[in-house]
């Protein structure tokens, strides 16, 4: 269900960003910063939806007030002449493998339950087969 | 605990196209982008760096103006002092010219005197006569044996006429006089009756007048000096 979700947004957002009117290579590397940000946001709302702690106040502040803290740190970079959205992307890419991480694990755990529920129920098919066997030959006796 | 899940999925999914569509927008610009052509140069630099060459253009472009001017002023003032040392020019030549310190050459005649055999000697006086009868039918400039005729010019008879000197120089017969002036004023002025040349002709002395278009007269060749003159 969420991944439907994740789906239609994509493609719907790249069906208007391919339309929307170019815009400065001044604000290039603000736009960048923001979207490495975003991402994160968005990485760590998946992951927090699969621990079941979401919390919409918490996605929503943290999607635009991490996005503005980024531009925010990369203009006091220029200003300062210090590459200060260095240390943001490393940050941001950090805490996205953290978040991939987490999902990750989940999935794989669940597949494995899967697989080893499928196994077991198998057995147990195989015993009460057996069970059902010696019944029968217990009454065919 | 469904609705809160709708909300969650709905969220994430408007975060997700938020996100592809700023994306979507980076990638165009980037794509569209020749960040090699302006050398990692932010729009902004490049627009200070154009105002200042443009400020500087400017005003190298004034400056140059102002020296256009000025050359054009000094060019006009070196016109004028052309002219004026033109001028001076023409008025020295036509100073020297009346001196009798240059060349000259015009329309005129030539008197040739010589002395008959049985009288006296032609004189200083003779010549002196002849040349202020020529100078007063407007002569504009008379030589003697090619010795100029200027205003200090002397004409003596020396050891009692056995010779005569123009301008300190000895001269002997026969005297040529060159002038140049109207002809026909130059002539009658020295012939006819009254006239120097008729007079010598009667004492029996040869005098021959020859008329010239281009009759040339040497510029005095002496120095003019002045002691006295303040």
């Amino acid at each position: 269900m969420i991944f439907i979700a994740i789906l239609i947004g994509c493609i719907l957002g790249a069906i208007l960003g391919l339309n929307v009117p170019m815009i400065s290579y001044t604000y290039s590397s603000y736009l960048a910063i923001a979207i490495i940000a975003a991402l994160d946001s968005v990485f760590g709302g998946i992951a927090s939806v699969i621990k079941k702690n979401f919390d919409l106040k918490i996605f929503i502040s943290g999607f635009f007030g991490n996005a503005i803290l980024a531009i925010l740190l990369t203009i006091l970079g220029q200003k300062l002449n210090v590459d200060i959205y260095l240390a943001a992307i490393v940050v941001f890419v950090w805490r996205m493998f953290m978040n991939l991480g987490a999902i990750r694990r989940y999935y794989v755990e669940k597949w494995s339950d899967m697989v080893k529920n499928r196994t077991f129920q198998k057995k147990s098919k195989e015993e009460k087969d057996k069970e059902q066997d010696k019944e029968y030959d217990q009454e065919m006796k | 605990m469904k609705k809160g899940k709708i909300t969650m999925i709905i969220t994430i999914g408007i975060a997700c196209f938020a996100l592809v569509t700023v994306m979507m927008m980076q990638f165009k610009v980037v794509n569209e982008t020749d960040i090699t052509a302006i050398e990692n140069m932010q729009e902004t630099e490049l627009k200070t760096e154009l105002a200042n060459w443009k400020t500087k253009y400017d005003e190298i472009n004034a400056q140059y103006e102002e020296i256009t001017q000025k050359i054009e002023e000094y060019k006009n003032d070196e016109k004028s002092n052309n002219e004026a040392s033109k001028l001076v020019q023409e008025e020295l030549e036509q100073t020297n010219t009346l001196l009798g310190l240059t060349d000259v050459h015009g329309e005129g005649i030539v008197i040739t005197l010589k002395s008959g055999e049985d009288v006296t000697a032609i004189s200083a006086d003779d010549l002196l006569i002849m040349v202020n009868a020529l100078k007063f039918a407007g002569a504009e400039a008379i030589s003697i044996n090619d010795e100029r005729i200027i205003n200090t010019t002397d004409i003596v008879d020396i050891l009692d006429g056995s010779f005569i000197k123009i301008n300190g120089q000895r001269i002997l017969e026969p005297y040529v006089i060159k002038v140049i002036g109207n002809q026909s004023h130059m002539e009658s002025a020295v012939t006819g009756n009254g006239g120097k040349v008729q007079e010598l002709q009667t004492l029996g002395h040869t005098a021959t007048i020859e008329k010239g278009d281009d009759i040339k007269i040497e510029k005095y060749n002496g120095e003019i000096e002045t002691k006295y003159i303040e």
